[in-house]
């Protein structure tokens, strides 16, 4: 018995000796990975980006054969399509949706079609006018803008959050019904937002770095990998998406850390108009009703069907959707139904490249038309718009065609279709600043497939757009992005009635189409990295919509290039007072001098005042705040020989006392509305030490504290040796001494 | 004969707490502490917190010790309870588990001091980081001195308290002289430039800073590591206590002395820093413990003397850190070794046994998870996480010790109220409960400083105060700065701080049953008898003298006599 528990009291004494075990398995756990990441090159995903951490760019798991897969983890979690391992429905899509914009309400607002009114061009409507033919959906689509319960609210259009100073952008997807790929890319993009918004620099990626590696090539050097971190994978791995390139765009590695600040500043500075799925009567019925009647069972993407599939609206041609002569058996016909909408808007309308115009309006003549009818461009229009009593004699072309002083004011056809019509009144019904023209700088949309960046126009062959220079050069920017090829839209086979001709030809937007992937119905496997690779895009449109034409003019002058913002080592610090930053400008560039269109942003880091005692230093950042521009009455040179050009300067007040880190960048704007241009680039900032310029103290002063503490403390340790060694019976006094010592010591604390 | 181990005077007892408060976070945190909170402004809180906390602090230690005569475990049985006996074994674990990788950090000092001594860190070729990194990612080395500085405390305290009475002795005198050559060699380098900036620094207050909270934060803080209150260290010591000692005095002798041998300590190294560095707040303000071990041998190389003066500097002033180190080591051990003395555990024995442990669950800390910082230094990561772990517990071992006397008041006051001597309402509380361990163990006659009133006030309102501002702020601070701060694999989060004191401090709940059923040994010297029955552990049947055995526990003592 007593020995028992003698036994049991040495365990209890032993008990902590035992316990601490526990604090080295803890720890070592986490100690492997970073020791592999120092030491190991040519290494596997898993090694360089932690599988085990939450959130952490990529999964890998075994599979049967004993093979490692490695797929794109997001970091926001959830199921198969959430991970863009299997595609959304409508459904899906829109419950998805719906549930994004009920979480991020601040800034992501859902909508359905158009409430209608009276149009731009005088048309009644009503949300029935934008609701698909046969299955009656509007198509879903997201406002996406800071603080977009705020702002003007549109009654037509249905959306809050229109802000006169914000340029609008807008990203459609889903035009033709099979080209699948065309709204996953979107729904990233809505994931992205959704999940990194107002989030502070993120390490996306776990390797230790922040935001080094944004969409595209961020420092210039060539490479999209900029962290060089695909390129330090084993070569097997290199080429995660087996399209033969090693770490190109969409490969594990590549593009993976962009920064969260800048996208969410795009957000808050830009009117985001995400519509994913475009034509969801299509979409539903090729998903639904094509792939079972075709592809002999298998999924979308097997036997055949990757590369074919349902393309346009479901438009009743049998009866030409004209009531009240009814259809007899109110099916689809896919001989014969549907409109192609990128071939059903209005600019040139109808001119028979690329598509199929009516020979007799009414008509069904698919047996005539053979393939050609996947690119009906829908009815010739029937009314006398401008009631002239002569028909469609002023087609939309920008030109007056019947020289009567009205533009496009009667016209063939075109926007006869309910998604083709949602677009235009969209367009044309948004216009926050009242200008009277779009407010759409840029717009985008995704199809599929071939890997091209297209830019107007498509209804002419060797013909230039009047900004031909400057679509290409954004164009360019883009393609290396993806490592897409950059062409003109026509190039590839002309097309008349399509999206961005109808933007660009008629409102002047900055219009692209992205044809993406490499099939209708993709492969399930490729829709994440296929998305990954394309989605950085969206964020470059949205990016350029403040100016995009200036930005090109100025990029192509190498304005941006050449203009400088002085760097750490030229950086002259005074020996007290504010620390003066200068750039030096092209007289190109008007700079816009207001505090909130161009300024320094700056923040002091300090030294952590509790650092930990026995680890590597600690920092403390400040926030950033931000210091206006003034003129320095100086011409300066620019770089690259590229000539003079004027100075102005930023008076930073770093107080002479600081001591630590000082991080700056610049934001300019030029009176043009091209908008905070970043120096540098990609929410980078610049870094220099900045050390302590106030005198230390003064002689007096520090005497006088060096007394006190000393009588305190010293005095106070003499005092109390003299009381050991004195007989206990005499100190009578020193009591009061001590009492005096602590009374002094209290009423200072409350005095301070 | 007895079995009692007693101080040879009073001059042992306060050599050894000195020793024991003066360690590390004197030389190296304090420098550092002044240069990142605005100079002389911090001195101002600091010693404000040694009279409202540290001070008073140690006054109960060293009341609670000199009654209770057993280590931290029996002290929390005698006063605060038999249900309380594993705030004790908390109190010693804290102790315990920072001594693991304490002696890891006293073996840096003397292996600094043995590269002073044979002249390794001067010359032109010398890259101190490189010296620092190499030795560091050394296991071999590391843990050679590792194992020397446990060596060396185990020698010392082998042969009980007048052997570590002995040591303390000399090291602490060595240490004063060494730290006064130190100063003048470092204030004659400040001077050679024309003025005393480092003096200048350390003693200017910059009022404006006076209100930021951190620095009196980083002042209460610093005031309660430096000076070991709540450790446990004086309750250890004054088991040693002869009968007539005064426990108040030798409270301000300790913390006076703590703060005096800080203040030099500071202006050495502050004043040799300024007068060699070229932003010489920066180099105090960066970093953490390896700033001691870069800046300071590069600073020191500088000193006037050419190659003599430098040895000196650098030997002296790495000789009296290790001395700084070893004292505290020593405190460390013989609080967990007086425990198991406490419960009839043989002292060679028990010292062995602590050595042995404390040397190989320092070994992790020692070897595993060399990491180098983006600066290019290395720290020792594993280390500076069982750091992070353990470092706050002391703040507990303190807030147990005031609960034992707030405990002790509320029984006396009931006591009282049921016999009628005492009011039951607020003014009876007030008047007999709050003033009740004061009048029964701290004003005995013995004391020279009389201690008033501000003594029940600092215990029961700025103790509470200020114990929930350094918890409330020690993990605002963490949530607001750490990433994934909650995660449990994070080693710089809280939740595994949560975890380790909560299965520990579990544990020792679960194991206190256990605990009090072994007989508990007093160390009473002669004629300093304090009878049980005037303690409030006194129903303790198990509670008895070194030397006496309780029912049931004879065979104990036929087995010492084996």
């Amino acid at each position: 018995m007593s020995f028992e528990s003698r036994q049991s009291s040495l365990a209890i004494l032993l008990l902590p000796f035992l316990l601490s075990f526990l604090s080295p398995m803890v720890s070592a756990s986490v100690e492997q990975s970073e020791i592999a990441a120092e030491e190991q090159t040519d290494m596997e995903p898993w090694d360089q980006w932690d599988q085990d951490d939450e959130g952490k760019y990529i999964f890998c798991e075994y599979n049967s054969e004993g093979n490692a897969e490695c797929d794109y983890l997001f970091p926001w979690g959830g199921d198969e399509q959430m991970q863009f391992k299997e595609y959304h429905s409508y459904e899906t899509m829109k419950a998805r949706m719906l549930r994004l914009a009920a979480d991020n309400s601040e800034f992501m607002q859902f909508h359905e079609g158009l409430n209608g009114g009276t149009n731009a061009r005088g048309e009644q409507t009503t949300s029935n006018n934008y609701e698909g033919w046969y299955y009656g959906h509007g198509s879903p689509w997201l406002k996406i803008t800071g603080n977009v319960e705020g702002g003007v609210t549109n009654t037509f259009n249905g959306d809050s959050g229109n802000y006169p100073d914000r340029p609008d952008v807008m990203i459609v997807g889903n035009h033709h019904a099979r080209e699948w790929m065309s709204y996953e890319t979107p729904l990233l993009v809505m994931e992205t937002i959704a999940y990194y918004y107002g989030k502070g620099p993120i390490d996306n990626d776990g390797d230790g770095l922040i935001d080094e590696d944004p969409w595209g090539d961020a420092d210039g050097d060539g490479q999209i990998d900029d962290d060089g971190d695909c390129l330090s994978l084993a070569a097997e791995w290199q080429d995660s998406n087996g399209d033969g390139k090693p770490c190109n765009p969409g490969d594990f590695g590549v593009d993976e850390d962009f920064s969260e600040v800048e996208l969410t500043n795009l957000v808050n500075n830009r009117e985001i108009y995400l519509i994913p799925m475009l034509n969801v009567d299509g979409n539903k019925y090729d998903r639904e009703v094509w792939v079972g009647n075709n592809c002999d069972g298998g999924e979308a993407w097997e036997n055949g069907c990757a590369t074919s599939g349902w393309r346009k609206n479901l438009r009743d041609n049998t009866v030409t959707g004209v009531t009240p002569i009814p259809d007899p058996d109110e099916a689809v016909d896919p001989a014969c139904d549907g409109v192609d909408l990128n071939r059903n808007y209005q600019f040139e309308w109808g001119a028979p490249l690329g598509a199929t115009g009516p020979l007799f309006p009414g008509m069904c003549y698919a047996g005539e038309a053979g393939p050609n009818n996947d690119v009906y461009n829908g009815p010739v229009d029937t009314t006398d718009q401008d009631d002239d009593g002569r028909l469609n004699e002023d087609h939309v072309d920008g030109k007056d065609d019947d020289g009567d002083g009205l533009l496009d004011e009667d016209w063939m056809g075109g926007n006869s279709e309910p998604e083709t019509k949602f677009i235009q009144d969209l367009t044309e019904m948004n216009d926050d600043d009242g200008d009277g023209s779009s407010d759409y700088k840029t717009t985008l949309t995704y199809h599929s497939f071939s890997e091209l960046v297209l830019y107007p126009w498509g209804h002419c062959t060797n013909c230039q757009s009047p900004d031909h220079e400057q679509l290409i050069y954004h164009g360019d920017q883009m393609a290396t992005m993806t490592d897409y090829t950059n062409m003109q839209s026509s190039d590839l086979y002309p097309t008349s009635g399509d999206f961005c001709d109808w933007h660009y030809g008629v409102h002047g937007s900055y219009c692209y189409t992205m044809e993406i992937g490499t099939a209708f119905h993709q492969h399930q496997d490729d829709v994440d990295h296929i998305a990954v690779r394309n989605i950085g895009v969206a964020f470059y449109m949205a990016e350029m919509a403040d100016n995009p034409r200036e930005r090109a003019d100025l990029a192509l002058a190498n304005v941006w290039r050449n203009q400088i913002l002085e760097q750490p080592s030229q950086l002259v610090i005074p020996a007290s007072g504010s620390i003066p930053v200068e750039m030096c400008l092209d007289t190109a560039f008007s700079i816009d001098y207001a505090d909130s269109a161009s300024h320094v942003m700056y923040r002091m880091v300090k030294p952590s005042r509790s650092q930990s005692d026995y680890g590597p230093g600690e920092w403390f950042s400040e926030d950033w705040s931000s210091v206006g521009f003034e003129s320095a009455d100086d011409d300066c040179e620019l770089l690259n020989s590229s000539g003079t050009g004027y100075k102005i300067v930023a008076y930073l007040p770093i107080e002479d006392t600081a001591n630590g880190k000082l991080h700056y960048k610049a934001m300019i704007s030029t009176l043009s509305g091209t908008q905070k241009v970043e120096y540098p680039q990609n929410s980078q900032y610049y870094e220099i030490k900045i050390d302590y310029r106030a005198p230390f103290g003064s002689l007096f002063g520090s005497v006088m504290l060096f007394m006190t503490v000393a009588v305190f403390v010293w005095g106070g340790l003499g005092v109390c040796l003299r009381m050991m060694m004195v007989d206990p019976d005499e100190v009578k006094y020193l009591d009061d001494v001590s009492d005096a010592i602590l009374d002094a010591e209290l009423s200072e604390e409350d005095s301070s | 004969m007895s079995q009692s181990d007693q101080f040879s005077g009073r001059m042992g007892l306060i050599f050894a707490s000195i020793g024991a408060a003066i360690g590390t976070g004197n030389i190296w945190r304090f420098p550092r502490m002044v240069g990142a909170n605005e100079g002389g402004t911090f001195l101002i809180p600091w010693l404000i917190f040694l009279f409202a906390w540290s001070i008073p602090l140690v006054i109960a230690e060293f009341a609670l010790g000199k009654r209770s005569r057993t280590g931290t475990i029996g002290t929390f049985r005698i006063f605060a309870g038999k249900h309380f006996a594993w705030m004790g074994l908390w109190t010693a674990w804290i102790s315990t588990a920072i001594g693991f990788y304490y002696a890891v950090v006293a073996g840096w000092c003397l292996k600094y001091f043995q590269l002073g001594v044979s002249n390794g860190l001067v010359g032109e070729n010398v890259d101190t980081q490189l010296v620092w990194n190499e030795f560091l990612q050394s296991p071999g080395s590391v843990i050679f001195f590792q194992f020397l500085v446990i060596a060396i405390t185990l020698l010392a305290i082998w042969k009980g308290a007048k052997a570590i009475e002995k040591v303390n002795v000399i090291l602490m005198i060595s240490l004063f002289v060494l730290l006064f050559m130190s100063l003048g060699l470092s204030l004659w380098m400040d001077m050679a430039d024309g003025s005393l900036d480092g003096f200048l620094f350390m003693f200017t207050v910059k009022w404006s800073s006076l209100s930021e909270p951190s620095i009196w934060i980083n002042g209460l803080s610093q005031s309660a590591w430096s000076c070991s209150a709540g450790m446990g260290m004086a309750i250890t010591y004054s088991v040693y206590m002869r009968k007539d000692e005064d426990t108040t005095l030798n409270a301000f002798t300790m913390g006076l002395a703590n703060n005096s041998i800080s203040i030099i300590a500071g202006l050495t190294v502050l004043s040799a820093i300024f007068a060699v560095s070229d932003n010489p707040l920066d180099t105090v303000t960066n970093g953490s413990s390896a700033i001691t071990f870069l800046a300071l041998p590069e600073v020191f190389a500088q000193a006037p003397g050419g190659g003599i003066g430098a040895w000196v500097m650098m030997s002296g002033f790495f000789l009296a850190l290790s001395f700084a180190a070893l004292t505290s080591m020593i405190s460390t051990v013989e609080l967990c070794v007086r425990n198991f003395v406490d419960h009839g555990y043989e002292r060679e024995k028990s010292v062995l046994l602590t050595s042995i442990a404390i040397l190989i669950f320092g070994i992790p800390s020692a070897m595993l998870w060399i990491t180098i910082a983006p600066d290019g230094t290395a720290f020792p990561q594993f280390l500076e996480v069982q750091d992070h772990i353990w470092g706050y517990g002391l703040m507990f071992s303190g807030l147990f010790i005031a609960f034992t006397i707030w405990k002790y008041g509320y029984k006396k006051w009931r006591a009282h109220v049921e016999s009628g001597e005492a009011a039951p309402g607020l003014s009876g509380y007030l008047g007999v409960g709050v003033s009740a361990f004061r009048d029964d163990f701290i004003n005995t006659g013995d004391n020279d400083i009389w201690i008033g009133r501000w003594w029940d006030l600092l215990m029961y309102l700025a103790f509470p105060f200020l114990f929930t501002i350094l918890i409330v702020s020690y993990f605002g601070d963490m949530i607001t700065n750490t990433p994934n701060v909650w995660h449990p694999t994070n080693p710089h989060g809280i939740t595994i701080i949560l975890l380790f004191w909560g299965v520990v401090a579990g544990g020792f709940i679960l194991l206190n049953k256990k605990l009090i059923q072994r007989p508990l040994f007093r160390n009473i010297p002669e004629g300093a008898d304090v009878d049980i029955s005037m303690l409030p552990g006194g129903d303790d049947d198990l509670v008895c003298e070194v030397g006496e055995y309780p029912a049931g526990w004879e065979h104990l003592a036929e087995k010492t006599e084996a």
